[in-house]
């Protein structure tokens, strides 16, 4: 375990090989799945920002209540898919980040001829991926939900109270999901605080 | 060597390189408080669902307030944090400076004239001498506590309006003003955010630069990437929505019906910061990239260098 008093790489919880270990595996699917995730952000929030115009015509012009209880429903729904995908986005950067520290490091130290000593994923790093997940599914399951009372208050299987009252309810779930989410990227970047500490402290053994 | 003009930007050049971060630990705090206040108004949020009329919107306006205080204070924590990674950018670099003479010992002859390079992490420059800032890493450099502070600000008037409105309910002008000014301050500390990235990519390429000066060789320098560009551009836009659906809801704060500029305000404020989290994802893949080239520079000079 490592230490606030830690001077060497030892202090440190780490492998030791000789060959640098590359990405682990949270950092390749980091480097494939940061760009289709930022596409689709950026694809949402136009996208839930024209619902929502379309719902404000639809409440000046005096339409029926389901179609605006729909509306607003399927607004909050594609909006919160974007969210869900800039996050992720954000969180698959900071693991690329990680990723570049762990395979950069391993070959700097291949290229003194030494043993490759690389930080094993700390807690921190495991609580940023176990966050991600749960703010991900968190944010899709109650966007997912948003489809499906917009479907039901749109057919008239249920009535529009009831849909006020589920939009009050998915409005917690989904700011609990945005929390989670931001606290799993803090925790993201606290990994790389270590990395950095650990770097520093190794580099300087190398000689 | 002495660096007055950015000394409250970097730690001293003898400061304990193998400390633990404060900065970290204080970051991670800070989160876990966020998350606590969030739940707490999660839970009220629940119980709104059971209730009607005017105790339903009054619990909904002060759940609305203290969540986004919540969120702010996560986003402060995550401020936090990265300034964390700026000072222990800079004690790594000094490790860098220490250890690289002796690794590389005498430098190799460089083959590559002077001007840009195409590498696999982009397009690069080589200079006799490290390059100066670029503009938008001075203004990030002076911009990212001043936003931090005043969307902090904003955040807590739009707290204690919460309250006004909640006790208030039902009240469309402080509901207006609420959503407007915490909406405003979550912008103004996400530009932060992506002032303090900007930072990071100040930091990285001031202190690629140092280091190789340091051992006398060509300065090799990644050129700002299109991921760096679209950073800017949607911060900016980002912001400047965040600050229009404010003076849209300062607008609306006097109207009897605002149902219909609500309709459209609510998701124009999350627009506006989706823009700005999609340009801090840039930004933090630049940051990836910049890192991936250093490394790659280093082990290069590494190998060609003459070790006595």
């Amino acid at each position: 375990m490592t230490t606030n008093t830690a001077t060497s790489s030892n202090d440190f919880a780490i492998d030791v090989s000789k060959k640098g270990l590359g990405y682990n595996k949270p950092q390749k699917m980091g480097k494939k799945l940061w760009a289709p995730m930022w596409i689709m952000a950026i694809m949402a929030f136009p996208i839930a920002l024209a619902l929502g115009v379309v719902r404000s015509n639809a409440i000046s012009s005096g339409e029926a209540e389901t179609t605006i209880a729909t509306l607003g429903h399927v607004t909050t729904g594609v909006m919160f898919i974007g969210f869900s995908a800039i996050f992720a986005a954000i969180s698959f950067a900071i693991a690329r980040i990680l990723g570049e520290f762990r395979k950069g490091g391993g070959e700097v130290q291949e290229s003194v001829s030494t043993d490759v000593r690389t930080l094993k994923m700390p807690p921190t790093a495991k609580i940023f991926i176990l966050g991600m997940a749960m703010g991900m599914m968190t944010l899709l399951v109650a966007s997912i939900v948003h489809f499906v009372v917009a479907a039901q208050v749109s057919s008239g299987s249920i009535s529009v109270a009831t849909a006020e009252t589920a939009a009050i309810t998915l409005e917690a779930v989904r700011r609990l999901g945005v929390a989670v989410y931001l606290v799993a990227i803090t925790f993201g970047l606290a990994t790389i605080v270590k990395v950095l500490r650990f770097q520093a402290i190794r580099l300087r053994e190398l000689v | 060597m002495t660096y007055a003009a950015d000394a409250n930007l970097r730690p001293a050049v003898d400061a304990d390189y193998t400390a633990a971060s404060k900065w970290r630990s204080r970051g991670i705090n800070l989160a876990m408080a966020g998350l606590t206040i969030t739940a707490v108004a999660f839970v009220g949020n629940l119980a709104a669902v059971g209730q009607t009329g005017a105790d339903r919107a009054s619990t909904l306006a002060w759940t609305f307030g203290v969540t986004t205080t919540g969120f702010a204070l996560i986003k402060t924590a995550i401020a936090v944090v990265l300034w964390g990674i700026i000072l222990k950018l800079w004690l790594r670099a000094e490790s860098l400076k220490v250890a690289l003479p002796k690794l590389v010992g005498t430098p190799g002859t460089d083959p590559q004239p002077l001007g840009d390079i195409d590498t696999s992490f982009g397009k690069a420059t080589i200079t006799e001498k490290a390059p100066g800032p670029l503009p938008i890493h001075k203004m990030a450099k002076k911009m990212f506590r001043p936003m931090i502070v005043m969307g902090l600000m904003a955040v807590m008037v739009g707290l204690v309006v919460s309250f006004v409105a909640a006790g208030s309910a039902p009240n469309t002008a402080a509901l207006a003003w609420m959503q407007g000014l915490q909406f405003l301050g979550e912008g103004m500390l996400l530009s932060g955010i992506s002032f303090l990235l900007g930072t990071i990519l100040w930091a990285l390429r001031t202190a690629g630069g140092e280091v190789q000066e340091s051992l006398g060789v060509n300065t090799y320098t990644p050129k700002m990437p299109n991921t760096a560009k679209a950073f800017v551009a949607l911060m900016m836009l980002g912001l400047m929505v965040s600050i229009a659906q404010f003076i849209g809801y300062v607008a609306v704060a006097g109207s009897s019906d605002p149902a219909a500029a609500f309709a459209w305000l609510g998701p124009f404020r999350e627009f506006g910061l989706g823009l700005i989290l999609a340009g801090i994802a840039l930004a933090l893949v630049s940051i990836g990239n910049v890192l991936g080239f250093q490394f790659w520079r280093v082990a290069n000079l590494i190998k060609n260098g003459e070790r006595s």
